[in-house]
């Protein structure tokens, strides 16, 4: 494809403008080159994770294997254990990392990420119901999305007059998060220890042989989700500055804000309903976007793409280090991410995230 | 915020009138079958065996854990919230209790059992938690910032927990006997921890007395503090000290009770105004008051069971957190 | 050249065929938990998840070829570690590692009753997966015919149950009569009791000793945690205290610290005997009956 480079000398600092058949795009150039290179750092752990493991293979018979030719146990290993675990990684990873971005532009809070907030929290202590306290055993993926709209609608409707901005709604988010935890305390201390056991991956975040279907369900959210997203970034970039220019610039504030809340739990629920809550890929994710941007822009995609990246890598850790005992990915993001947050907290000095 | 809602005297009177109900009420209620009326046949010299054990034993010995409890973590709040000017503030919020819960994590993977935990390792975890806090409040930008200051609390408790699990991962013993433990509960402790928590407490309280004064002059700020001879630095380690020794002691006794340190430092506010001198003495009433009545409802919630109280306190002091951020504005101490 | 390749193409779909038939007389369906599964011949490379599907196959004079490490453990359940021998771990109840299972290559897998779903299917794929029906509240001895069944074993197994049987009719004429046990299990927060309808609630049973009341009641493999204003609810003539430490005595002496413990008429009889909780609270199965009638037999014959 050829794509002129035209108005090379009109277009800004550090941006390509593209016309393609007079339609023009001013794209960011580091964006789309951080872009490409997550794509490629991507493609390479894929391969990697798929040739990599208890039992190694080469790269052709991992290829092979995963078009369905050749030793039929290497095709059982490629094709049904890791690939849909590299799937269900990727997936989640991504949906966590774009739900992440969102939430922070939105709260004009780098620290404000659905796993911080409580969202996480309130997914999980809906799906442990769905297994522990509840007798019939509904779908967790429905009480997931359930729990993590009522903790996110309950996060800004009390953190109310301070807006859905700064560290009041952060505070509010964590006290509701520590309420859900509490709340999935007591449904594990009182359940039978086989019970907690079937909940268990739900309160650490695992990646090992998760649900087909709530699979499937995230790929499907993610697919009109991520869409969705890339829409809302132009407002959500006004909105960065302030509500004046904002609506001066006709932005429907209230419009944009709720969609981007719903967008949020949409993708954090699904995410959490399959690999549990890995939360602090949310909040590393959009770090790892906007670094590798140096754009203080809205880095959807690219937060995506070091999502999914992130997972994968979390999930090949906590399968290594102590084979062939497993570390759940979600001990491995929180030991990785937690001093990550702290060093977040304690460098910045201004409270704003641009 | 500086001047006193009430008097003095009359909050003090009536918070001690407030502990020797939920005193008395602690040793009447219970999960049990000894109602109200056997126990109290009991408590004047009369009833059966069976009233006099569960009354004076078991009832008994709840309540003396959560008064000591109860002071230590009240006292502890006040005292943090007081050093490091920050009205959320708070032994658990700030990691200090998760510190030292992972130190008994820790102890009890490495042999120790969960029934004869020592003190010391969990005063240690604290210690190193306050550490850590009093760091934190020196970086700039940060330490005068309530809530970036709960934050890293929170990720550092973050931190800590998953440490735990990772340890517990492959120790599945360990895990068993730690299920239960991580959440805090006054019941089925041992009948001497009382003795060997209480030296913890009074050398706590003891290192506080003389950091009364310079720790009022504190909340005037570092220059009026300095003006009227007091080190603020000096001051404030000796107060997380303090703070390290209550905390720690509460947390071997009866584990994690997270949220009373929050709860009891905003009821005395709310009383008394903010004043440290005014302030300690109602929080050392009220503290054991907040965490009794969190024990009662955990033995009445869901008789003939009980919940484990730390999860009481947590549904009562997360709501309160939400009401101190929702506060107009956050209260300068 | 074709006409080579064709032929040998024929004589190996003769033998195929042939063989197909043979071991057709072998092929069987079991009726599993999340639906039929159909075998053929006897397993030679088996990997056993959970304690009870270890029991058995190692009680049925099968060696399988991996296990998971016990609940409340990190290796082999301690009364299987010396007839299990060396065997590969394949990771814990709560995460069982697939790739690890299928490096094994197994024939055929045996799993405990609570294997989610999402795990079976995984399963399947790598071998045969066999979850018996129904939960611990089920006769353990359908549950250990039904591991028979899947192993090959169906004859064996019927022998392993009448020894059982005939054991526990034997030490029943030897037992005083209408005593009560409760089987507790001890945490530092406190104790709970085993429901009776589990598998060592099964046998006590049929060994003639009552349940405890509360064993009887509970919907749940096990009540909550006892307050200890009611611990005497968990009084019996004999109390089996279940632990996890391997040192069942320190068990026994941590409850003895609790003064609510010590007024249990159990405990002032000296009616109190610790036994090992991976038999008592969560196996099933031929060798874990054995241990449990030789502790009840230990305790209340000597």
């Amino acid at each position: 494809m050829n794509i002129p480079l035209a108005h090379a000398s009109s277009a800004p600092r550090d941006h390509w403008l593209l016309g393609i058949a007079g339609l023009r795009l001013l794209i960011h150039r580091r964006s789309l080159l951080a872009g490409i290179g997550l794509c490629l750092a991507l493609a390479a752990s894929l391969g990697w994770l798929l040739i990599a493991g208890t039992h190694d293979l080469t790269l052709w018979q991992a290829l092979r294997a995963a078009t369905g030719d050749g030793n039929p146990l290497q095709v059982l290993l490629v094709r049904e254990l890791r690939l849909p675990r590299l799937v269900a990684g990727l997936l989640s990873g991504a949906a966590l990392g774009a739900a992440g971005c969102l939430l922070q532009t939105l709260a004009r809070n780098r620290l404000a990420t659905p796993g911080v907030i409580g969202i996480d929290d309130g997914a999980t202590a809906f799906a442990v119901a769905s297994i522990v306290a509840v007798p019939t055993s509904l779908a967790p993926t429905a009480l997931a999305l359930s729990g993590a709209s009522t903790a996110a609608v309950l996060a800004f409707a009390l953190a109310a007059g301070g807006g859905a901005r700064g560290y009041r709604f952060i505070v509010v988010g964590i006290a509701i998060g520590v309420l859900f935890g509490a709340l999935t305390n007591l449904m594990l201390a009182r359940a039978d220890i086989d019970a907690a056991n079937a909940a268990y991956p739900w309160t650490v975040g695992s990646l090992n042989a998760r649900p087909a279907q709530a699979v499937w369900l995230l790929g499907i959210g993610l697919a009109l989700g991520l869409p969705a997203a890339k829409l809302l970034v132009r407002p959500l970039a006004v909105m960065r500055f302030s509500d004046n220019v904002a609506i001066g610039l006709g932005v429907d504030l209230p419009r944009i804000r709720l969609l981007t809340l719903a967008l949020t739990v949409w993708l954090t629920a699904l995410a959490v309903a399959v690999v549990g809550p890995v939360g602090l890929i949310a909040l590393v994710a959009p770090e790892m976007a906007r670094y590798l941007c140096r754009q203080h822009g809205v880095p959807v995609v690219n937060s995506a793409l070091s999502g999914a990246l992130l997972m994968v890598l979390a999930d090949w850790v906590g399968r290594t280090v102590l084979a062939p005992v497993e570390i759940p990915v979600g001990i491995i993001m929180a030991i990785v991410g937690g001093p990550y947050l702290l060093w977040i907290l304690l460098r910045q000095p201004s409270r704003t995230l641009t | 915020m500086t001047a006193a809602r009430l008097p003095l005297p009359t909050v003090l009177l009536s918070a001690g009138l407030l502990l020797s109900v939920l005193c008395l009420a602690s040793l009447l209620l219970g999960a049990g079958d000894v109602g109200i009326g056997p126990s109290l046949a009991a408590l004047f010299g009369g009833g059966d065996d069976d009233a006099r054990f569960v009354v004076f034993e078991l009832r008994g010995l709840r309540t003396e854990l959560a008064v000591l409890v109860g002071v230590a973590l009240g006292a502890g709040g006040l005292l943090l919230q007081a050093a490091t000017r920050n009205p959320l503030a708070e032994p658990g919020l700030l990691g200090v209790s998760a510190g030292a819960s992972f130190a008994v994590v820790v102890a009890i993977s490495l042999g120790a059992s969960a029934g004869t935990l020592s003190l010391a390792v969990a005063v240690l975890g604290a210690m190193v938690g306050c550490v850590l806090v009093l760091l934190v409040t020196q970086l700039r930008g940060v330490g005068d910032d309530p809530v970036r200051l709960v934050l890293a609390g929170a990720a550092f408790t973050g931190l800590l927990t998953a440490l735990s699990s990772l340890l517990l991962l492959q120790d599945q013993r360990t895990a068993d006997e730690v299920r239960f433990w991580v959440i805090g509960a006054l019941a089925g402790r041992s009948p001497d921890t009382v003795s060997w928590s209480l030296p913890g407490l009074i050398l706590g309280l003891l290192v506080v007395l003389p950091l009364v004064r310079p720790l009022a002059a504190l909340t005037l700020g570092e220059r009026v503090a300095s003006g009227l001879g007091h080190h603020p630095q000096l001051t404030r380690l000796a107060t997380l000290l303090a703070v390290a020794l209550l905390v720690g002691t509460a947390t071997a006794a009866a584990g994690p009770i997270g949220f009373v340190g929050l709860v009891v430092p905003f009821l005395a506010r709310r009383l008394v105004g903010s004043d440290v001198r005014r302030g300690l003495g109602v929080a050392i009433l009220l503290g054991p008051c907040v965490v009794l009545a969190a024990d009662i409802l955990s033995r009445l919630l869901v008789r003939p069971y009980e919940l484990p109280v730390g999860v009481v306190t947590a549904f009562v002091g997360a709501p309160i957190l939400i009401a101190v951020v929702r506060s107009h504005r956050l209260p300068s101490l | 050249m074709s006409q080579r390749r064709s032929l040998l193409r024929y004589s190996l779909l003769a033998i195929s065929l042939l063989f197909s038939t043979l071991l057709h007389a072998a092929e069987r369906t079991l009726e599993g938990a999340y639906g039929p599964v159909t075998l053929e011949g006897a397993p030679q490379r088996v990997v056993a998840l959970g304690d009870n599907a270890l029991d058995a196959a190692l009680s049925l004079e099968v060696q399988p070829v991996g296990t998971l490490a016990s609940r409340g453990g990190d290796d082999v359940p301690e009364y299987l570690a010396a007839k299990a021998g060396d065997i590969a771990l394949v990771g814990t109840v709560r995460e069982p590692n697939l790739e690890a299972i299928l490096m094994l290559q197994p024939d055929l897998i045996i799993a405990s009753t609570e294997l989610p779903r999402a795990l079976y299917d995984k399963l399947s794929l790598i071998a045969p997966t066999v979850v018996p029906e129904g939960s611990s509240f089920q006769d353990w001895r359908r549950i250990y015919r039904t591991y028979a069944q899947a192993l090959g074993k169906p004859d064996l197994a019927d022998r392993r149950i009448a020894e059982i049987d005939a054991r526990v009719a034997e030490l029943r004429q030897r037992l005083p009569d209408g005593q009560q046990v409760s089987v507790v299990r001890w945490n530092p927060q406190g104790p709970f009791v085993m429901s009776s309808q589990l598998f060592v609630g099964q046998l006590l049973d049929a060994l003639g000793l009552k349940p405890n009341e509360l064993a009887t009641q509970t919907k749940r493999p096990h009540t909550d945690i006892l307050s200890l204003e009611n611990l005497a609810k968990a009084d019996a003539d004999w109390i089996f205290l279940a632990t996890l430490n391997p040192d069942g005595e320190k068990a026994l002496e941590a409850a003895r610290q609790q003064p609510a413990f010590t007024r249990l008429g159990a405990v002032k009889n000296d009616r109190v005997v610790s036994v090992d909780g991976q038999i008592w609270s969560s196996s099933s199965g031929y060798l874990a009956a054995q241990q449990v009638l030789d502790d009840v037999e230990q305790a209340l014959l000597d």
